[in-house]
C-alpha cells in the first residue's frame, strides 16, 4: 500500500489507481464485524434491501410480512460500536401496508422522497417517505416479482415490472399509465433491471430458461435472447437450444459499468454475458447454489479493480472474482438461507439480509491502530503523552 | 510504462501465492495434457475387453486446476487442434466425456474391422477428426457439407458412432459406450454413499481412496473420487490433514 501512496504522490499513478487498490483490499477483508448491527424489526424473512444512491445514507427493506423498513447507516456517534437506527417503519398497523410479502422494494433513484415497492399481494405501491403513505397503487393480475426504476433515466421514468405474466409490464410514473407491454417471453418473469449505461435497454429474466434484452423504444420484440452456447446449436438437446441456463433463471445483475450481465439460475450456474453483443463470455463461476423459486438478489462491487460478486449462497454469501470465475471467498454468519445483498460503494460494505430476520453488515477489518492512538489520549487526560502500553515503565520505582 | 500494466490485483495476491506454490500447478496447455493422461491412467480398460478408449470427463479436470475458466479454453483450444474428442453423455446436460482422437480413431477402426460398415466409418472418422469438433450433427451438416447419403448415416448410427438425438439430428458418441455410462453412474452413486454414510457425513480424501470398493464400483476409487470433487457433488476443504470431503445436501444423486 505504501508503494501506492508514493506512486500517486510523486505522480507516477493516476490518482484512481490507488483509490481502486484500496477499494479492492477493503473487500477482499470484508468481516463480520461486532460493532456494526442493523436494528432487527422485521418479524418474517428480509426479501429486499436498498440503499439510496445519492448519499448512501439511508436503507430500505422489505420483509415477508409486509412491512417496510428505513434504516439511517450513518454512524454519528463517536463509537465504533453503532447500531443502524431503524427511521421509520411501514408496519402491520397502518392502513396501506401491503397484504403479504414484500420482494423488491427500490429508492427512487433521483432523491430520497419516493420509493417504490411491489408484493405478492399484486399491487405495487409508490410511497412518500415523508407522509408513509402511497402516492399511487397499481393493480395487477398475478404476482409481482420483482420491479426496476432505470438509475440513470432522464428521459423517462418508467418501470419495468415482472409479474406472474409472462408480458413484462412498463408503468409511467409521470402520467400513471401501463399500456407499454414487452411481449415475448413464455413463462413468468423472475428478474427486471435496467441498463446502469443506457436508458433504454432492459434485461428481463424468466422461467422459460431464457434471459432478453430489450430496447423500449422499439416497436418490435426483444433486441436478442441470451444463448449460453453462443449459437454452437451442437451442444445441447434441441428443447435447450437458445436458452440462457438450463433452468429457470432468476436473477439479474449489470456490473457498474453497464457493459457485462450477470445471470443466475436454478440450474446452479452463474454466467457472465456482455451486454453489447449478448455473447456468454464463458467465464466459469463452479456450482453456485441456487433453490431459490422467485428471484434472487445479488450484487457486484463498485469501485474495485479486479470486482467482486457476491451471490447468496444458501445460507452464506459468496464472492467471485468477477472476471476471473474464482470463488474468493464464503461470508459465512446467518442462521437461515440468505434472500438479498447491497453492497455500499462508499465505504466497501456489504449488507445481507435473510429468512432469520437479520440484516448482517459486513465491513472490512481496518488495520489496528498504531502507536499515536487518540482514544486512549482522551481516555487519560492529563498531561502525559500517549505511551504505548509495551514501552510503558512498569518496572522501575519511583525512588530512584 | 510498464507500472500502468501491473494488476492492482497481483498486489493481494502476492503473499497468497507464495504460500501456495507448492501445490498450485502452472497452467499451460502442456498440463492439461498431462493432467489428462493422467486421469486416463485411471480409466480402466480391461473392463470393457479393451473395446473402449480410455474416456475422462471434463469436470474431473475442474478437480486438478485451479481456474475452471482456464481449463474451459485449453481444452476448446486441443479441441479446435483436433487432438481431442468431446462427447455429450446422456445422463446430464454438463458433463462431458473427453478421448484423444487417435485413441478413438484406433479403437473405433479395430471395432469395426471385419464389418460392411467399415468405409463409411472411415469415411467419418477422416471428416471429423481434423476439422469439426461439433456434438451433434443435424440432417443439412450430414448430408451437404459431408455428403453423406441417408443409407449411410444409417450405417453410421448402427456402427455406434452417432446416436440419435432428435428427428434428423444425431449426437456424436463413443461405441459401446452403454456399459461404461451404467457402470460410471452406478459408481458414482456408491462413491457418494460411502461419503454420506460416514460418521457427520464427511470422510478424508486419502481415507476414502483407501476403503474397500463395493462390486458397484468397477472403476478405481481415485476416478470417481476426482468426478466427484470436478462436479461439486461434495464440498472440498482443507484441512490439516488433507483434503476433506462434506457429501452436500441438495443433491439429485
Amino acid at each position: 500500500m505504501l508503494s501506492f501512496l508514493y506512486a500517486r504522490q510523486s505522480g507516477l499513478d493516476d490518482p484512481v489507481r490507488l483509490r481502486r487498490a484500496e477499494s479492492t483490499r477493503r473487500v477482499l477483508s470484508l468481516k463480520l464485524n461486532h460493532n456494526r448491527d442493523v436494528d432487527r424489526i422485521h418479524g418474517n424473512g428480509i426479501n429486499t434491501l436498498d440503499i439510496e444512491v445519492i448519499d448512501g445514507r439511508y436503507m430500505l427493506s422489505g420483509g415477508s410480512d409486509g412491512v417496510i423498513v428505513i434504516y439511517d447507516l450513518e454512524n454519528n456517534s463517536k463509537k465504533p460500536q453503532y447500531t443502524c437506527k431503524a427511521i421509520c417503519t411501514v408496519g402491520r398497523s397502518s392502513r396501506h401496508v401491503h397484504k403479504f410479502s414484500v420482494e423488491t422494494v427500490q429508492w427512487y433513484p433521483h432523491d430520497t422522497g419516493m420509493f417504490v415497492s411491489s408484493s405478492f399481494d399484486k399491487t405495487m405501491k409508490v410511497w412518500d417517505t415523508e407522509t408513509l403513505k402511497p402516492a399511487e397503487e397499481f393493480q395487477f393480475d398475478g404476482n409481482v416479482y420483482c420491479h426496476h426504476m432505470s438509475p440513470v433515466a432522464r428521459r423517462h421514468s418508467l418501470v419495468a415490472v415482472g409479474t406472474k405474466d409472462p408480458k413484462v409490464q412498463l408503468c409511467d410514473l409521470k402520467s400513471g399509465s401501463r399500456i407499454h407491454i414487452l411481449q415475448g417471453h413464455r413463462g413468468e418473469i423472475l428478474s427486471v433491471r435496467w441498463s446502469p449505461r443506457y436508458d433504454h435497454i432492459l434485461a428481463t429474466a424468466s422461467t422459460d430458461s431464457r434471459v432478453r434484452i430489450w430496447d423500449v423504444r422499439r416497436a418490435s420484440g426483444s433486441l436478442f435472447t441470451l444463448d449460453q452456447h453462443n449459437g454452437d446449436k451442437s451442444k445441447v438437446s434441441s428443447e435447450a437450444v437458445n436458452t440462457a441456463h438450463n433452468g429457470r433463471v432468476n436473477g439479474l445483475c449489470f456490473t457498474a459499468d453497464g457493459l457485462h450481465l450477470l445471470s443466475t439460475g436454478t440450474d446452479d450456474r452463474m454466467r457472465l454475458w456482455n451486454s453489447g453483443t449478448g455473447e456468454n463470455t464463458l467465464v466459469n463461476y463452479g456450482k453456485v447454489v441456487n433453490e431459490s423459486r422467485k428471484g434472487l438478489k445479488f450484487t457486484v462491487s463498485r469501485g474495485c479493480s479486479p470486482e467482486f460478486v457476491f451471490v447468496p449462497c444458501g445460507s452464506s454469501v459468496a464472492v467471485y472474482g468477477l472476471h476471473s470465475g474464482e470463488l474468493i471467498t464464503m461470508l459465512r454468519g446467518h442462521y437461515n438461507n440468505v434472500d438479498c445483498c447491497e453492497f455500499h460503494p462508499d465505504y466497501q460494505e456489504l449488507y445481507s439480509g435473510g429468512k432469520d430476520c437479520n440484516i448482517l453488515a459486513w465491513v472490512p477489518v481496518l488495520r489496528q491502530p498504531g502507536i499515536e492512538d487518540d482514544e486512549t489520549n482522551s481516555k487519560r487526560g492529563g498531561t502525559q503523552a500517549a505511551i504505548n502500553p509495551a514501552f510503558e515503565d512498569a518496572w522501575s520505582s519511583d525512588e530512584d | 510504462m510498464s507500472r500502468k500494466r501491473a494488476l492492482i490485483a497481483d498486489t493481494f495476491c502476492l503473499t497468497k501465492r507464495r504460500r501456495c506454490a507448492a501445490d498450485s500447478v502452472t497452467d499451460g496447455a502442456a498440463d492439461i495434457r498431462s493432467s489428462l493422461q493422467y486421469l486416463m491412467t485411471m480409466f480402466s480398460r480391461k473392463l470393457f475387453n479393451d473395446s473402449l478408449p480410455p474416456v475422462v470427463l471434463k469436470h474431473q479436470l475442474y478437480s486438478l486446476h485451479n481456474d475452471k475458466t482456464s481449463v474451459d479454453k485449453q481444452v476448446n483450444e486441443l479441441r479446435e487442434n483436433g487432438e481431442l474428442l468431446m462427447f455429450q453423455l446422456g445422463f446430464d446436460s454438463e458433463a462431458f466425456a473427453l478421448v484423444f482422437a487417435e485413441d478413438y480413431r484406433t479403437k473405433v477402426l479395430q471395432g469395426e474391422a471385419g464389418r460392411e460398415t467399415l468405409g463409411t466409418v472411415e469415411k467419418f472418422l477422416a471428416k471429423l477428426i481434423p476439422g469439426c469438433s461439433d456434438l451433434s450433427f443435424n440432417k443439412e451438416k450430414m448430408l451437404k457439407e459431408f455428403l453423406f447419403t441417408d443409407p449411410e448415416i444409417t450405417q453410421l448410427v448402427k456402427s455406434g458412432v452417432l446416436t440419435v438425438r432428435d428427428a434428423g439430428s444425431w449426437w456424436l458418441s463413443i461405441p459401446n459406450s452403454g456399459k461404461f455410462i451404467k457402470y460410471f453412474i452406478k459408481g458414482r452413486k456408491a462413491v457418494l454413499g460411502v461419503v454420506k454414510k460416514s460418521k457427520y457425513g464427511e470422510i478424508l480424501k486419502t481415507e476414502l481412496e483407501g476403503r474397500r470398493t463395493t462390486s458397484q464400483v468397477k472403476f478405481q476409487m481415485k476416478y470417481h473420487i476426482h468426478d466427484i470433487m470436478g462436479a461439486e457433488l461434495v464440498e472440498c476443504i482443507q484441512t490439516t490433514s488433507g483434503t476433506l470431503l462434506r457429501y452436500v445436501d441438495g443433491n439429485v444423486n
